[in-house]
């Protein structure tokens, strides 16, 4: 307890500092008192008395500063008052103290937050336990049926299965509804490690149930959904027309897949179907090392257990498959996409953050010189020059405690925005909040502040100590040397942004102007979900599409209405594993792979997709006539490039029957703008009528209806003709291609924003540097005018200073690019890292923009009246 | 009148604990105190004390409290903490420790 009593001295002496003065003056003069008065007692005058007791007691005033120096709180005093000195200085000169704080709440607020926000991606601890020892698959195998072995054979890890992005249809209160539900295997929690707060989890024996189900409950859902009504347990809720009742609740914060993630039910799947092994391809594994085994143990363990997977399929699959099977943590696999990303957005804001102490410590330099003889006075009275340095550090302190505090508030602002700048899909999204870490964060990036900008003012102290006290001429020459070195190195971190900005900006313009093969206008498709009350079969499920279509062009301004399994570029995996005719395989090789696209005949014309051979589909090519199949332009010429794919045959594996190839059309970029992934062979297209893709009575289907008007009121008819059916997603194909390279375009933004703002911090120094500079040669300009220089003379004789500079910068900045290029490599497009035309007109753009900041006060030093300069001194 | 400086450091903060541990006491009793009891020998700069009880204080060996004294004039009484009474037994045990140590070098020299 001592330390506590010391502690509660000690923050006595700081806050009732007057009490104890008092305190001490009494004790002292009691003292004096009593000693006085024994001496009066021995016969002495009251005089005598007097002197005689502060003989014996000492000096007075110097023993009381002893006496308080033992509080030991002499250099938080100190601190205050300096402190209280900055703080007043700082108010005499608001303009400067304004510049400088708003200049660091912008690079400390940009930094923090990204700063926070790499970090809770990418790093923070997930939130289960032990979250080191969960495992995901790399480049590994996913479905029902592999993953369900994989559960059974291995042994070093338990794993679980899930859908990671899938959504139900759920019926409450007589409408339907999407609502994200994820089909899980049993055992997915005893992997992750996390009980429900409410009721119970499904057992195993509850996997692949009847018609009677079960259905978990996340905490955001019971609360939005039911009101948080606890007697929700054991209520039945109606799942694509199905009943679920629902036996737990998960506790708050459980986000798994996603935090979208409502509702969690056993997955449902038949061994006995033949698509047990091939369909579902998105069930994924994730899985947690057993006790007592490793990393490497898991992945030992794999290679055997696929090799005993492969030959379960119906037709054995070839050696490729799951060859590539890696075991990872799964936090690592979880933001291995967006890892990149987050890395470059964290570098520039470290760069602008930079570029901002930069400016600031030219400010304080500029200030630095005004208070040299200021300084060098305090030395001369006696001031020890670490006091000095003190006083300093304690100015750029507070300083920085002010651009601190308003940067925080700009990093809670930017992360609160962050969610909607970042693209949707990226993980953890939901994790990133102003809490403990932001703070951790502003502290670390105010720590780095004060130290690099108090280090420019400090050697200019130390180095005026070695030179004569008070000549102010030498060292303010020295000031701006160290001026232009660092307006060099802000122009140097300026271009590395600018050629960071500039490199994705050439990616979105290359992006911007890949032809994607679709060429429509007044085209709005949705996504519509119908269930087995309208697609109990096949027929029925086609008659329900077939009055729709009559609905809308009966009632609304619809022309045109046509249907496919998805939409062009929005994101969805749709390839399948097919035979080609004159192709077979040798044992052993991987299958081709096709992407896949069901679409109704009016599809192509409607798309503005151009047939190039055959026909395109047609009302005859339905249910029960032989299959046709349409292919792509690019699949015709690889598999055959010198006869005619019209008539040829492809087959899909799971399938035994072969389809017919009919017609040839032009290509279209139905997965992203950049291209197929490379396992894609090649591109279909079969009938929507010869191949309903109904799953247990439920289909999805994207709807593309062509109406010339601009208000889209279509949905809400059918949402009032259809109640039982949901429709969704409702988008123009334009807002899908935009939508398909937001990843892209949000990284490119917040980098174009980095730059812009380094860009005007770089110049706001440059100019500020340089008529500083001019001002302090008036005299010089004034002179030399007056011995006859030129007007441009003189113009060019400031100019030159700064494009040294700039130039200089301009190139360190070139090669800084090159190295950290290397992280946004993975988002470019149509671009290399090492694009010429970017290395050369980043660089190009800020000379000119440098130029121009200097070309201000070049012009007002030529405009110097020599005489009046003259005459001033 | 003897330098303060004449008192080794720690013994004069042994000086003032033993004084003190008799029970509160301002600081002038203290001065008197140890004249009287070293029979005038060790003369204390009076006003030297001070420092010595205040950081005694702020090492929280020692407290006090303002109280008035018989002639009715306030004084501030020190009296031991636990741990004062703590470092009296070890500054105790060390100056016996010294002072025997010193004086068998004296006897046997």
């Amino acid at each position: 307890m001592l330390w506590f009593t010391q502690l509660s001295l000690r923050l006595r002496a700081l806050f009732q500092r007057q009490a104890l003065d008092g305190q001490l003056n009494r004790e002292m003069e009691f003292h004096l008192a009593e000693q006085k008065e024994e001496f009066l007692g021995q016969g002495m005058s009251a005089a005598e008395a007097e002197a005689a007791a502060r003989r014996l007691f000492g000096p007075v005033a110097s023993l009381r500063e002893q006496c308080r120096d033992e509080r030991r709180t002499r250099w938080l005093e100190d601190l205050l008052q300096d402190a209280q000195f900055a703080g007043r200085s700082f108010a005499k000169s608001p303009g400067f103290t304004m510049v400088a704080v708003l200049t660091l709440a912008l690079g400390m607020g940009a930094n923090t937050a990204f700063l926070s926000a790499a970090y809770g991606i990418l790093f923070r601890p997930l939130p289960f336990p032990q979250p080191e020892r969960l495992i995901d698959l790399d480049d590994g195998i996913a479905g029902v049926g592999p993953v369900m072995a994989l559960r059974a054979m291995a042994r070093a890890v338990d794993y679980a299965g899930y859908y990671p992005d899938s959504e139900l249809n759920v019926q409450l209160g007589g409408e339907s509804s999407k609502i994200t539900a994820t089909p899980v295997t049993a055992n997915l929690l005893r992997v992750l490690q996390v009980f429900p707060a409410r009721g119970r989890w499904f057992t195993k024996s509850e996997e692949n149930l009847g018609r009677h189900r079960y259905a978990v409950l996340s905490d955001r859902s019971w609360r939005n959904r039911f009101r948080a009504d606890p007697a929700v347990l054991g209520r039945t809720v109606s799942l694509n027309e199905e009943p679920y009742e629902i036996v737990g609740i998960m506790p708050a914060g459980f986000a798994f897949p996603s935090s979208n993630t409502e509702l969690w039910i056993p997955i449902h799947a038949d061994a006995r179907n033949l698509g047990y092994m091939w369909g579902d391809a998105d069930l994924w594994p994730i899985g947690r090392l057993r006790q007592g085994m490793t990393l490497a143990g898991a992945q030992a363990e794999l290679r055997p257990v696929i090799d005993r997977i492969r030959p379960m399929f119906p037709w054995r699959m070839p050696d490729a498959w799951g060859s590539g099977a890696a075991a990872v943590p799964h936090s690592k696999q979880l933001v291995k996409d967006v890892q990149p990303k987050l890395f470059a957005l964290t570098i520039a804001s470290l760069l602008l953050l930079l570029i901002a102490c930069g400016n600031v410590a030219n400010l304080l330099l500029a200030r630095a010189i005004r208070r040299e003889r200021e300084f060098a006075m305090r030395e001369a009275l006696g001031a020890h020059w670490s006091r000095l340095i003190r006083q300093l550090l304690t100015e750029n302190l507070v300083l920085v405690l002010f651009g601190g505090a308003a940067g925080l508030a700009a990093a809670a602002a930017i992360l609160k925005a962050l969610p909607f700048l970042l693209p949707r899909d990226t993980p953890r999204l939901a994790e990133i909040a102003a809490d403990t870490t932001l703070v951790l964060a502003a502290l670390g990036s105010m720590l780095i502040t004060v130290i690099l900008f108090s280090v420019a003012p400090m050697i200019l102290l130390l180095r005026q100590r070695e030179s004569v006290a008070g000549r102010a001429v030498t060292s303010s020459k020295r000031t701006s040397r160290m001026s232009l070195a660092l307006i060099g190195l802000e122009l140097a971190l300026a271009t590395t942004l600018l050629i960071g900005a500039g490199l994705m900006g050439r990616t979105l313009w290359q992006l911007a102007s890949v032809d994607a093969g679709v060429h429509a206008t007044n085209l709005v498709t949705a996504r519509v979900w119908a269930g087995p009350s309208r697609c109990g079969t096949a027929e029925h499920c086609w008659a329900t599409l077939q009055e729709i279509d009559r609905t809308l062009l009966a009632e609304t301004a619809v022309r045109r209405v046509n249907w496919a399994d998805a939409a062009p570029l929005d994101q969805s995996l749709a390839a399948v594993a097919v035979d080609i005719e004159d192709h077979p395989k040798p044992p052993g090789a991987p299958a081709y792979v096709l992407w896949r696209t069901l679409a109704t005949p009016g599809y192509f014309p409607t798309l503005g997709i151009r047939l190039r051979a055959g026909r395109l589909f047609t009302d005859a090519d339905r249910r029960g006539t032989a299959p046709v199949i349409i292919i792509s332009q690019a699949t015709a010429r690889r598999f055959w490039p010198n006869e005619s794919a019209i008539g040829k045959h492809i087959r899909t594996l799971s399938e035994l029957q072969w389809r017919t190839v009919v017609g040839v059309v032009a290509d279209v970029a139905q997965y992203s703008l950049a291209g197929f992934p490379s396992w894609v062979d090649g591109v279909e297209y079969c009938s929507l009528a010869q191949g309903m893709p109904i799953d247990a009575g439920n289909i999805e289907l994207t709807l593309f209806a062509e109406s010339p008007q601009a208000r889209v009121t279509w949905p809400v008819l059918l949402r009032q003709r259809f109640p039982d059916i949901a429709v969704t997603r409702i988008k123009s194909l334009g807002a899908i291609r935009t939508e398909s390279v937001s990843d892209r375009r949000s990284t490119a933004w917040l980098l174009g924003l980095f730059a812009v703002l380094g860009l005007l911090l770089g110049v706001a120094g440059v100019y500020g540097v340089i008529s500083h500079r001019a001002q302090q040669r008036t005299r010089e300009m004034g002179i030399r005018l007056a011995l006859g220089a030129s007007a441009q003379q003189v113009v060019g004789m400031v100019l030159q200073e700064s494009l040294l500079v700039s130039t200089l910068g301009a190139a360190s900045g070139v090669v800084a690019a090159f190295g950290l290029s290397r992280f946004l490599s993975s988002l470019l497009f149509g671009v290399t890292a090492h694009d010429a035309i970017t290395l050369t007109f980043c660089p190009l753009a800020l000379l000119m923009a440098a130029l121009l900041a200097a070309a201000l006060p070049a012009q007002r030093a030529a405009r110097t009246d020599p005489a009046l300069t003259l005459r001033e001194e | 009148m003897g330098k303060p400086a004449d008192l080794i450091q720690g013994t004069l903060d042994l000086l003032i604990l033993k004084t003190i541990s008799a029970g509160p006491v301002h600081g002038w009793a203290i001065a008197k105190r140890i004249q009287q009891m070293s029979d005038e020998i060790l003369q204390v700069q009076q006003g030297s004390l001070y420092p010595a009880l205040h950081r005694l204080e702020q090492q929280g060996w020692i407290e006090s409290e303002e109280k008035a004294t018989e002639s009715g004039r306030i004084a501030k009484f020190y009296s031991l903490t636990r741990s004062g009474k703590k470092q009296l037994a070890v500054e105790l045990g060390q100056w016996n420790r010294l002072s025997n140590g010193i004086g068998l070098v004296l006897k046997r020299v």
